[in-house]
């Protein structure tokens, strides 16, 4: 646990210091801002003001919180974890008196964490001056525990995911479709209302909508604490299966080799 | 020309060597546009048309922005790399070669993933783009002047690492820009920004432009989309000869 936190700090001040990296993610993000706040400006516009219960300022922090939860997250880190474990260099790691996955989780979650902040700083400040301050302050105040636990929800199925790698000879592009699913059915690019009821319910029951629509529906002003709480739930499954993932993959590496 | 087609060749057979491989990236790819789709199809469900674009023309400008990347990125991998490869030394082994070090290098990869757009671009033209002789003639027009446009802004971008040094994270930055704004409709965006997107990221002429000539096909707008590219081409070749006056080393010996 003590190695854990060590990590964290560690990663958290090595992000710190690759200031190009994270400002050409934050620059990225700040573009996509500015995408979707003409996107959703001509879009409300054209229905009157607001859809599905959404006006232009609520989209618009809804859309900060979504990307800024989800752009903290390396994009390819799939493909990264899938590259370390069939090229076998996860076995170095697993000398380590530690958990595999649970230093790599406290790796990438203080880089994650320097990323968020950043991203949320400048994403507050592009929302605020495109359309004024978020709608409800006490919904903002519970969106940004949201999108922490956003992020370790993310990091974790993406820990599980990733670890089909111990079996897949080649799972590394994987990643394009995760992220899809992220995309899509987590509510990332469309508040989730604005999907068909259906498929809206599928989304709704899965965990990919942790990672992106919760923090996203309390930054839109919608005060619904149970949004944290199922959070949370998913944050408990998702960590219990990547664990569990490394645990049976290491198991093999150790009986078939590397 | 023959050494940059050879060189094309090879990266070819490089990534042919894997065949399972290849497959699997091109196909994940086409899911990925497969999912773009979606999202377009969804969002103008819920929105209506918009300042003049519905799902039918937005899905023609995500087969020319598909064919884009897949024909300029696909095809020309190190357009995107370029920096990164000058800061990594990866340009020293290029000049060693008897031939043009910018041909070489941006013919030395193919990027497998993106094949699977420019599979997918001209699937989703023939899908939904209504193809006749003209309009596939113009498609093809204007896939290759907005993959020229793209290709020559991402290699004068990353030929500012000969005089800046760095590792080429200007690029990467126009790359993330270029592509999101291209990826979306030109006429949402007001005056400033349209403006932006006509000349510092010159996104729309990527796929605004190509669009809106499939659509309704002017001369003045076909001559400014072949003049963008021209310029863009002279620009790229221009930034990256100027820099390698300038360039000593990278100190470092590596393969392009």
């Amino acid at each position: 646990m003590t190695a854990a936190v060590a990590q964290v700090g560690f990663s958290a001040r090595r992000a710190l210091h690759q200031p190009g990296e994270l400002a050409v993610r934050v620059l990225f993000y700040a573009f996509i801002l500015v995408v979707f706040a003409a996107l959703w400006s001509a879009a409300t516009r054209a229905n009157g003001g607001s859809i599905a219960g959404y006006d232009v300022r609520s989209l618009l922090w809804y859309v900060t919180a979504a990307e800024g939860a989800v752009i903290a997250t390396k994009p390819r880190m799939i493909e990264t974890i899938g590259w370390d474990i069939s090229s076998g260099a996860i076995v170095t790691e697993m000398l380590r008196p530690a958990s595999v996955v649970g230093l790599r989780l406290a790796a990438e979650l203080g880089e994650a964490l320097v990323r968020l902040a950043c991203a949320l700083a400048v994403g507050g400040v592009v929302a605020w001056l495109y359309v004024g301050p978020p709608p409800s302050a006490a919904a903002a105040a519970l969106a940004v525990p949201a999108a922490v636990l956003a992020l370790c929800c993310n990091l974790a199925a993406q820990h599980a995911f990733a670890g089909a790698a111990f079996w897949l000879r080649d799972a590394r592009s994987t990643w394009f479709l995760y992220q899809k699913l992220v995309f899509l059915l987590g509510g990332m690019l469309l508040p989730l209302e604005f999907l068909p009821r259906p498929l809206a319910d599928v989304a709704r029951a899965l965990p990919f909508s942790a990672m992106a629509y919760a923090p996203a529906r309390l930054a839109s002003g919608h005060v619904d604490p149970a949004l944290l709480a199922e959070q949370a739930g998913w944050l408990v499954v998702l960590l219990a299966c990547a664990a569990g993932v490394f645990r049976a993959g290491e198991r093999r590496i150790e009986v078939v080799g590397g | 020309m023959s050494v940059a087609l050879q060189t094309v060749r090879t990266a070819f057979l490089e990534a042919w060597a894997n065949r399972r491989g290849f497959w699997f990236q091109v196909l994940i790819m086409m899911v990925n546009d497969v999912a773009w789709v979606i999202f377009w199809v969804l969002f103008f469900r819920k929105v209506g048309a918009l300042r003049g674009w519905d799902t039918h023309k937005v899905l023609l400008l995500f087969a020319i922005l598909t064919t884009c990347t897949g024909f300029g990125l696909g095809l020309l991998a190190n357009a995107r790399r370029l920096g990164e490869l000058i800061s990594g030394g990866g340009l020293d082994a290029a000049l060693a070669l008897p031939t043009n070090p910018l041909a070489y290098l941006l013919t030395r990869r193919v990027d497998t993933a993106l094949l699977g757009d420019l599979a997918f671009g001209p699937v989703l033209f023939v899908a939904a783009g209504d193809p006749t002789p003209e309009r596939a003639a113009v498609f093809i027009f204007g896939a290759l002047c907005g993959s020229i446009v793209l290709v020559g802004f991402l290699v004068a971008l990353g030929s500012v690492t000969l005089f800046a040094g760095g590792r080429g994270e200007q690029a990467d930055l126009g790359f993330q820009a270029i592509l999101i704004f291209a990826s979306y409709p030109v006429d949402i965006f007001g005056g400033l920004t349209k403006l932006f997107l006509f000349t510092a990221v010159p996104a729309a002429f990527v796929t605004g432009l190509p669009t809106r000539l499939v659509s309704s096909f002017s001369w003045p707008e076909a001559a400014a989309a072949a003049g963008a590219a021209a310029f863009f081409a002279t620009l790229a070749v221009a930034t990256f000869n100027l820099g390698l006056r300038r360039y000593t080393s990278g100190a470092l010996w590596t393969r392009a």
